[in-house]
């Protein structure tokens, strides 16, 4: 399988501690109602036009090979039965109007790019994120990955869902500093009616990292409305993690935005979220509380915190 | 919307007096210019060389050189006036002007004294000598003319400026006038007879004369003093009177004793450079004002003195410095002019061993900011270091965190001082500038890095286009476009400038098209150097300032007035403008020209000269696809890297001829990269004509696709990068002058303790892998748009651009939609 990355996210703030280089790859296996990068769960490559971007010059209809370009009157068409993805049209669009998601990077450029904020990583208590999609998933690209990182002395973060057999994981938690994991629901009904698929297995895999103490390990939970946001959910999630997860130094309950509501409409999906609304404040803060009964170190997070 | 910050716990005096202040035109007492003439028909007032580097001024200098002449009022002049020297007829005509004709005012509440000291005062020139001047600066083929055409052509402007130093107050505040004057009279006791009849005798009269005004204006400051205090019904006031009327029969003739008396030392000195000058604080910087200060600081934290009453002091200082603004406060500003005098100091910073010298006086004059802000004088520099205490960093957070921009710009001691160490090995000044006293650095003017007392620097003398040797490669030597009189709109004939280098069509790979450019980067400094020789002469012969030249060391010494030369180090800088525009159309010609062969050379210069009109499609290419400096991307920073070498290298070539100066190397671009942006044609990075320029070392406008960190990697690796040979540890700096930069961060970077923490690393990263001069800015669109609709109700909203501060509402609209632009970029 080759490994896509679709994003590498300088001076991030939000995924970890202290300054942060994030690493987004692509592919996921569960494919969550609310999920905020889209573009993040198909393992293959994705292109879209942007339309503001676009300086109507027509040269990527010009050089598709295929004809699978045309312009109709809400802009361009891509013809997904001509295209073969040689991307001859992004690379020749002049304003980067055609945007691809999936650049192929040798394990050597991608780290050679990490470096490059090292000394922000050092001063910060920063360093690497590994988030995705599931990067797990491509764990046979990120073992040399996070080899190097742990020897160039850079603190690495996992970011992950936790869909997967143990062994896997085990394989990397040597090279890894900090493990971001999701728990999404305790409920395995509700879980599959949310994500696709039962929790069985992230259930199991929590336990078992919950039962290691040589990883420092963060639980997050996104907070959607209608899905994971009675309190009953954290209720639930909370007596799990006393029980199971005792070591966790930090549970972030992280809030709902919709923020990414344009890219689905750049990737022509649809999104079950588009008119939901951002949870409040009040309610943030009830639900911290009741996870604080049960994990002290719980916190909430989002991007609604700023605009309220 | 985010709230404008609003000043904060100061005292019922210190608001008032700064309320009265924003009264502005509707005060009854202001600091207007106060214009004073030999009354001979002859004679002028106005200095208009010292606007050269002002090109918006360009167009009102005859309206100022005969305007302010008939509201000069007369003062009478000895018989044998006109036999002595220039500078002592000038020194004579201050005093008499300070001590004699400015009127003593004291505003209520005041604890300082010295109000009025915006002045324009008669050249004192022969008719002569007047003659001798016009013929070289008026009339066809004049100074003027050439300086307007040089502009008016987007080589840039220069011009001999006042300001941008730091006097040695430090000796001042230690040993008073009275250790100057010793110094005078000894060094003329220690001349020949024949010297004393010449320059050196004559100077040094002239210097007496000018060390005086300060002691006789406290003398009758002291005076009148007295007789208000007599009149005071006040009991509280009255003995305040009494003490101010006291403390200068003390200073500034001696040492200062107390916190007080150092103040107020400080102020009178500071204030009569700005007298001296004709000119409202252009750059003057007070240095490391919270080091030489600390001591009586502590003398008066032992007498009981509450931290409270160090503050108005503190604060009544800072009234003071703004009312050097009433200067032209009834002909309102434009596009930063008003905005731009700038009187600077320095908090914090490292000491010879690294260690950090932060003091309890930092963290009061931080307060004092903080009460006062918004306001715009005098204007902060916190410097930085690796060893810099975390409370300090946690208090600039915060206060950033609150205002609208950071109310004060951060300076790298590290990477500065590297420049410096560079700049003494440049050029043998060792025994000047060495590891053992480099850090006694201070900024002056916005960011301008120099030594302290005895450092000329002229840090905005030059300002090069450094883009108009591209245009001379394209171009065979000569303009690629019909430039025009700005005023008249008449056009120059085209003509070549510099060498011929060929045509750049048949250039057959991008080395020979740089050999050319290096070529025309050798010309531009050499022929901005030559122009700018002149009007240093003009200066040097025409316009001593005496009293300048008793406050910086090597003038007594040499017996040699400041405008001479009597400083012991002595520069021009070259301030490189539109830097980023010339790396990124670099790297586009070599993108499109050469490695991807989009388009001919040809194709690209008819593409310029039609502004990329018609050319739609190559200039997107040329915007979008071509690589740009500023993304941590590492092939285009060794292009700005190799860019910036040569430029700089060059600049160390020359030397002006009249007060032997060593040209050295800086960046920062005021406002030219905006209004020369309408000058300089369409740029082969994708830049059209009329817009903007980028600016000092930032890198081209929403071209820092990758990032705050990416951009200040950049910028450091086009100052030299950390190299094993580096200039101080292992710090490379091109720039001993530093470089600007600027970037605007999200407000949500601040948002909470854990965010502040992460900014606060940035900046920690700053030192590490950054450049010398950062400057933060942090407004959320709304505000901004908010406030260009209804500029009335956001008159105080200030925020920064190029390293001075500026309110929102006052800096035009082109200036307005650029800072928008910028956030919303980030936004992004």
């Amino acid at each position: 399988m080759e490994t896509f990355i679709s994003d590498i996210q300088k001076m991030s703030t939000e995924d970890g501690p202290g300054i942060r280089t994030t690493v987004f790859f692509k592919g996921c296996n569960l494919k969550c109602i609310w999920c905020h990068n889209p573009e993040n769960i198909p393992f293959y490559r994705q292109k879209y036009w942007l339309k503001d971007r676009c300086i109507g010059c027509f040269t990527c209809r010009d050089v598709c090979p295929n004809g699978a370009i045309s312009f109709h009157e809400d802009g361009l068409v891509f013809d997904e039965k001509l295209c073969v993805f040689c991307l001859v049209c992004a690379d020749s669009c002049p304003a980067n109007a055609i945007e691809v998601k999936g650049q192929s990077i040798s394990v050597q450029e991608l780290i050679k790019e990490l470096l490059k904020d090292k000394a922000y990583y050092e001063v910060s208590g920063g360093g690497v994120t590994l988030s995705g999609g599931e990067p797990v998933l491509h764990w046979e690209y990120i073992e040399p990955l996070v080899q190097e990182l742990k020897r160039q002395g850079v603190h690495v973060a996992l970011d992950t869902a936790g869909n997967y057999p143990y062994h896997i994981l085990q394989k990397l938690l040597p090279y890894i500093d900090l493990v971001l994991y999701d728990i999404k629901a305790v409920d395995s009904e509700k879980h599959k009616e949310m994500t696709g698929l039962e929790n069985t297995q992230i259930l199991q895999n929590a336990k078992r990292l919950g039962a290691q103490s040589s990883v420092e390990v963060w639980i997050r939970t996104p907070i959607i409305p209608g899905y994971t946001d009675e309190s009953k959910n954290i209720e639930a999630i909370g007596k799990f993690l006393k029980q199971n997860m005792p070591d966790i130094t930090k549970w972030e309950l992280l809030s709902f935005n919709n923020l990414c509501a344009h890219k689905y409409r750049l990737l022509g999906k649809e999104w079950a979220l588009k008119d939901a609304e951002l949870i409040s404040r009040s309610k943030m803060e009830q639900l911290c509380k009741t996870a604080r009964k049960y994990v002290k170190s719980a916190i909430w997070s989002g991007a609604t915190k700023a605009e309220v | 919307m985010k709230k404008i910050k609003e000043p904060k716990n100061l005292t019922p005096r210190i608001k008032w007096l700064r309320d009265y202040y924003f009264q502005g035109v509707e005060r009854p007492w202001n600091n207007e210019y106060k214009v004073f003439t030999t009354g001979l028909p002859h004679d002028e007032v106005y200095n208009e060389i010292d606007y050269y580097i002002v090109p918006e001024t360009y167009n009102f200098f005859n309206t100022f050189q005969y305007g302010l002449k008939q509201i000069g009022k007369k003062i009478e002049t000895p018989k044998d006036f006109y036999k002595k020297s220039i500078a002592e007829r000038r020194a004579f005509f201050l005093k008499e002007a300070m001590t004699k004709h400015v009127p003593l005012d004291i505003l209520p509440g005041d604890l300082l004294c010295g109000a009025n000291f915006n002045l324009f005062i008669s050249h004192c020139h022969t008719k002569k000598e007047a003659a001798m001047r016009s013929k070289i600066l008026y009339g066809k083929g004049g100074l003027r003319e050439r300086t307007i055409e040089f502009h008016d052509r987007g080589f840039g402007n220069c011009g001999a400026t006042s300001g941008h130093l730091i006097p040695d107050y430090p000796t001042i505040l230690k040993y008073g006038f009275k250790h100057i004057i010793e110094q005078i009279d000894n060094k003329y006791k220690s001349l020949s007879a024949i010297e004393r009849r010449g320059s050196k005798g004559a100077q040094l009269r002239a210097m007496r004369t000018a060390a005086e005004i300060p002691v006789e204006l406290a003398q009758r400051y002291s005076q009148r003093l007295s007789e208000l205090a007599e009149k005071e019904e006040n009991a509280k006031r009255k003995k305040e009177l009494l003490t101010m009327s006291e403390n200068l029969k003390v200073v500034p003739y001696n040492g200062a004793q107390d916190f007080w008396q150092a103040v107020q030392s400080l102020w009178l000195t500071h204030m009569l450079v700005m007298s001296d000058e004709n000119y409202p604080g252009p750059g003057v910087s007070f240095g490391r004002l919270d080091q030489y200060l600390y001591p009586y600081y502590e003398i008066s934290v032992k007498q009981g003195m509450t931290r409270e009453f160090m503050k108005e002091i503190l604060e009544c200082m800072w009234v003071h410095c703004n009312t050097a603004y009433d200067a032209q406060i009834k002909v309102g500003s434009n596009q930063g002019i008003t905005a731009g005098f700038g009187q600077l100091f320095m908090i914090s910073g490292m000491g010879e061993n690294g260690e950090d010298l932060t003091n309890d006086l930092s963290y009061l004059l931080l307060e004092v900011i903080d009460d006062m802000s918004p306001i715009l004088e005098p204007k902060p520099n916190i410097r930085l270091h690796r060893n810099s205490p975390h409370k300090l960093l946690e208090k600039i957070a915060d206060m950033i965190a609150e205002s609208q921009g950071a109310p004060f710009l951060l300076n790298f001691d590290e990477r500065s001082m590297a420049g410096l160490l560079r700049q003494a090995r440049k050029c043998g000044l060792e025994e000047y500038i060495n590891e053992k006293n480099v850090w006694n650095y201070a900024a002056v003017g916005c960011l301008e890095n120099t030594m302290t007392g005895n450092d000329r620097s002229g840090t905005v003398d030059i300002n090069l286009n450094l883009f108009k040797a591209v245009e001379l490669t394209l171009a065979r030597g000569g303009d690629l476009i019909e430039y025009k009189d700005q005023i008249w709109g008449k056009p120059y004939k085209q003509k070549r400038h510099s060498a011929d280098t060929g045509d750049s069509a048949k250039f057959e790979s991008f080395e020979e098209f740089y050999a050319a450019f290096e070529k025309h980067v050798k010309f531009i400094v050499e022929n901005i150097a030559r122009l700018y020789n002149e009007s240093d002469y003009v200066r040097a012969v025409f316009h001593p300032t005496p009293y300048l030249s008793c406050l910086v060391k090597g003038c007594i010494d040499k017996a040699l007035d400041i405008t001479q030369g009597g400083a012991e180090l002595r520069f021009v800088t070259v301030e490189g403008v539109t830097f980023a525009t010339t790396v990124d159309s670099l790297l586009a010609i070599k993108y499109l020209v050469y490695d991807k062969k989009i388009c001919s050379m040809q194709e690209l210069i008819e593409a310029l000269k039609n502004n990329w009109e018609g050319y739609e499609k190559l200039q997107a290419i040329a915007k979008y696809k071509a690589p740009k400096y500023g993304r941590d991307d590492d092939a285009a920073d060794e292009m700005a890297e190799k860019v910036m070498k040569l430029w700089a290298e060059e600049t160390w070539k020359y030397k002006t001829i009249m007060t032997d100066a060593q040209l050295r190397p800086g960046m920062l671009s005021w406002n030219y990269w905006i209004s020369d942006g309408f000058i300089l044609p369409a740029s082969p990075d994708g830049r059209k004509k009329g817009q903007f320029l980028s600016n000092a070392i930032c890198p081209s406008n929403g071209a820092d696709t990758k990032g705050p960190t990416s951009n200040i990697n950049s910028v450091g690796k086009a100052l030299g990068s950390r190299k094993p040979d580096g200039d101080y540890l292992d710090y490379v700096n091109y720039l001993p002058n530093g470089a600007s930069h600027t970037i605007t961060l999200s407000p949500s970077l601040l948002r909470d303790r854990e965010h502040k923490q992460k900014f606060i690393a940035l900046l920690r990263g700053y030192v590490e892998n950054g450049g010398t001069a950062l400057q933060i800015n942090s407004l959320d669109v709304d505000t901004l748009i908010d406030a260009q609709k209804n500029p009335s109700e956001y008159r105080h909203l200030l925020v920064r651009v190029t390293g001075y501060n500026a309110y929102f509402t006052s800096i035009g609209r082109e200036l307005q939609n650029e800072i928008i632009n910028r956030e919303i970029h980030n936004k992004y």
